[in-house]
């Protein structure tokens, strides 16, 4: 529909009165006339008004070829993801030259597109759609999620110090305040020696102040998620009845199938240039979920007891215990996982045309810095080398504050507004019948 | 020191440039590498916008040819070597063997003995010929010509049939050299490689062609005698896609536009319709319809007819069905959304390639990135004109080709000194 409106608005100046005054006429002479008859002979007059800084924000936030783009409608036959109607990145591409950020915003496709790249491939301007959704996804999180100036420092090189200085300056506190910069080994708790000789890392940083720490800003994040999801919600819906197609009620029926879809990995597995993906991202997907279970068990068996008196057990677990049984999985898949979608960023990066955007890279960086000192901490711990294992462990456990306190501002947020976009696009209606 | 151009390749540009050359007093010399005059154009069912048949015009110009004693040319030629400079260069010409001498009436004896066969390039693959031919039925000169790589070992019973005595198989290339003032490269084109885009399944699907193919699928000189049938099994061809931008301002194959493809379509859109007045569809796709200027008149009477369909969008994906109908993909973009849509047969708009562009020319020329003559940048005395300088139609070729028989002129020997001493000598 947009493509028809900026060129009314250029025709003349009369032709939307024209149009108005026809429309007027046959209202009168056919009161009842049918949708099908009255739809081709009226088309509104819009105002277009582009936003410039938008399109320069996304310039930078890696749509740097988008005004390449001729409009040809390649990509859109080459996306194996796209709905039949209105399909995409086409009309997103358009929209993005012309700074039409609403439209984009409000646009559940930006999140169907799974970055394929298949459109990329194809294109036969080097405009990279694939990376233009991408930096269109970026700021859909930098939109929602507030403070938005978060999502700009996580993007921004420049302020990844500072960044960085957050959580590292936040562990420092409180290490000082309720831990030791100098653990010794073993202790008395309670009057009785725990693990004497051996690294115990609760000494460093003791679990009341990692539960205080990490829940603070989990919840925090869960805060901010919050008001984010509503007020997508509400853009989805508006641009939707912008659009021409309101949407009543919510979406929580369609939650279930749409978590059915990502436990799956379906729309991954309909990429043709980049198949490898789906393998890498479900290694790193269910490497998350292992650790967060080992966290919930974790926190189980420390905490739990203490809700009918017992005793909570502390780590150090043995390396054979029910914590284990998740944790090391875990680790071992989010090492594969992430060690993979770095191969494929770089196996990629010739028919790409590049290796990704600084944002993507963030995250993976940082998830490498988890993942390997989370390993190191523990191997460390085993082989019994203080010198290493803590300072490895205090980096670990900077990343993982920073993946919390960035997680609704960094590439970590496609989570929760990728899935839903995936709720709103079943609820629209515009679902490629994954299942 | 000479007084002659030398003209590379026996195309309309060529043509036009020797004949504007000669007839303006300046010997000329075609270098053509076919066995026949007229290049691409003598391989056109017709132009655009006038649907006039191209040989009408190509004959005016044999004939102007023939008349002017001025004019040279020779066919299966090739330059192998450029020395000297403005008003003195020597080429070297090879003149590959045609194994049938000037005693040839055309009678055509000689074929109907051959049992040797050839695919037939003159229709682009899409039929054979025997090893002795003629070109096509217009062929100039109109004389045979024998294709020794596709004979039997050994066979004489084209030189047995000829009772002109006009075949002889002992031929052998022959060095020719022309001492020229000048040298013009008229060297034109090579249609796209259609085999090389991805997802369009050219090279494997019989009911895909190209536009040159159409043109001789249309022509009553053709593969089917000029009836609109399709390759596969022959099905009268009632509902076509042409496919606009078939690799052309595509930056993964050509990255320039053709220039002549969208009008090319629009006239081979009328071949189907004035085929099937009745009940034939011809859509195009497109992603943006090119008939500039004095062709938009043209694009307006497709537009009316109802039975032509004209859809924004480019076609991505070609498949072929094992019942030889062919699927399209592509997004309406005006409003249609990503549709499928089958036809009898699909037309690639595929662009042209200079045919210069990797031809290891043996002349000091500048190419522009795309592989085309940068004629700005050209030694003096050297000049190109048509498409093997920029993609353009044949109307806009031939006015390029008097541009050149012009810078010719200015070549020749000792033109240039006298005129700067007029200048001198007007300035007091």
């Amino acid at each position: 529909m947009a493509d028809e409106t900026v060129e009314k608005t250029e025709d003349t100046a009369g032709a939307g009165e024209e149009i108005t005054e026809t429309a007027a006429s046959e209202a009168e002479a056919v009161p009842v006339a049918s949708e099908a008859e009255a739809a081709p002979a009226v088309r509104e007059a819009v105002a277009i008004t582009p936003d410039v800084g938008f399109v320069k924000e996304l310039i930078s936030s890696g749509g740097a070829d988008l005004k390449k783009c001729y409009q040809c409608a390649t990509c859109s036959v080459a996306c194996n993801l796209t709905p039949d109607a209105s399909p995409f990145p086409r009309k997103e591409m358009m929209w993005a030259q012309w700074g039409l950020k609403d439209k984009l915003m409000g646009n559940p496709d930006i999140w169907l597109c799974h970055q394929c790249n298949d459109c990329t491939a194809q294109c036969p301007r080097g405009a990279k759609p694939g990376t233009v959704m991408n930096a269109v996804a970026k700021m859909t999180i930098s939109r929602f999620s507030k403070p938005g100036f978060l999502t700009k420092g996580v993007g921004n090189p420049s302020a990844l110090i500072l960044m960085m200085a957050l959580p590292i300056a936040i562990l420092a506190v409180a290490i000082g305040i309720f831990g030791s910069y100098s653990p010794t080994r073993g202790e008395m708790v309670d009057g009785k020696l725990q693990h004497a000789g051996d690294i115990v890392y609760g000494q460093f940083l003791g679990h009341w102040p990692i539960v205080g720490v990490f829940t603070s800003f989990f919840v925090l994040s869960i805060i901010v998620f919050a008001l984010g999801i509503r007020s997508y919600w509400g853009a989805l819906k508006a641009h939707a009845a912008d659009e021409g197609q309101p949407i009543a009620g919510s979406g929580f029926g369609k939650l279930g199938p749409v978590i059915g879809e990502i436990f799956t990995h379906k729309r991954f597995g309909k990429c043709d240039e980049t198949e490898d993906r789906k393998t890498s991202h479900m290694f790193i997907f269910y490497a998350f979920g292992l650790l967060f279970l080992a966290t919930i068990v974790s926190t189980l068996l420390t905490d739990g007891p203490l809700l009918w008196g017992g005793e909570g057990v502390l780590s150090p677990y043995p390396t054979i215990s029910v914590v284990k049984l998740f944790a090391y999985p875990g680790a071992a898949a989010g090492l594969i996982g992430i060690g993979l979608i770095t191969i494929n960023r770089f196996k990629h990066q010739e028919k790409l045309g590049g290796l990704g955007s600084y944002f993507d890279w963030l995250l993976i960086s940082v998830i490498i810095v988890l993942m390997v000192t989370g390993i190191g901490s523990v191997a460390f711990r085993l082989a019994n080398i203080g010198a290493l294992a803590f300072p490895t462990y205090f980096v670990h456990l900077s990343a993982v504050l920073f993946l919390f306190i960035y997680a609704p501002f960094s590439k970590m947020a496609h989570m929760v507004y990728r899935t839903v976009a995936l709720t709103f696009a079943r609820v629209s209606g515009r679902d490629l019948g994954v299942d | 020191m000479a007084d002659k151009v030398l003209i590379v390749g026996g195309g309309i540009s060529g043509i036009s440039a020797a004949v504007e050359a000669a007839e303006a007093g300046l010997e000329a010399v075609i270098i053509e590498k076919n066995p026949y005059l007229g290049g691409r154009v003598a391989q056109l069912h017709k132009y655009f916008p006038k649907l006039c048949p191209p040989y009408c015009g190509l004959e005016i110009n044999f004939k102007r040819i023939k008349q002017n004693p001025m004019i040279s040319f020779y066919t299966l030629a090739e330059v192998t070597n450029i020395s000297g400079s403005e008003g003195d260069y020597n080429v070297t010409v090879r003149v590959n063997p045609r194994y049938v001498n000037e005693k040839c009436t055309a009678c055509n004896d000689c074929v109907e003995q051959c049992g040797a066969s050839r695919p037939n390039e003159f229709n682009y693959g899409m039929d054979s010929t025997r090893a002795v031919y003629l070109p096509h039925e217009m062929s100039f000169p109109l004389r045979h010509v024998v294709d020794k790589s596709a004979c039997d070992a050994g066979c004489q019973k084209c030189v047995e049939a000829c009772k002109y005595g006009a075949i002889d198989m002992s031929m052998e290339p022959q060095t020719v050299e022309v001492n020229a003032s000048s040298i013009v490269f008229a060297t034109g084109w090579n249609p796209y490689d259609a085999s090389k885009i991805e997802n369009i399944n050219f090279a494997t699907s019989q009911n895909v062609i190209t536009n040159v193919m159409m043109e001789r699928l249309a022509a009553p000189n053709g593969p089917t005698k000029g009836k609109l049938l399709r390759p596969s099994d022959g099905k009268e061809v009632k509902n076509v896609a042409f496919v606009q931008c078939a690799g052309s301002r595509d930056e993964n194959n050509l990255d320039y536009c053709s220039a002549i493809c969208c009008m090319a379509s629009l006239k081979q859109a009328t071949y189907i319709r004035d085929s099937y007045p009745e009940d034939s569809k011809a859509t195009i796709f497109y992603i943006d319809l090119r008939a500039a200027g004095k062709y938009e008149d043209f694009l307006q009477r497709l537009q009316a007819d109802e039975n032509v369909t004209m859809t924004k969008g480019k076609v991505a994906k070609i498949e072929e069905a094992a019942s030889g109908d062919v699927t399209v993909t592509v997004e309406d973009i005006l409003g249609g959304g990503k549709i499928e849509a089958t036809f009898d047969m699909v037309v690639l708009a595929a662009g042209m390639e200079p045919a210069a562009k990797g031809a290891n020319i043996p002349a000091s020329l500048t190419y522009e990135a795309n592989g085309f003559i940068d004629a700005d940048n050209l030694p003096a005395g050297i000049s190109a004109c048509g498409v093997a300088r920029r993609p353009d139609d044949v109307s806009a070729s031939v006015q390029d080709a008097t541009g050149a028989a012009l810078r010719a002129l200015q070549s020749r020997a000792g033109v240039n000194k006298p005129l700067e001493a007029a200048e001198m000598s007007g300035g007091n």
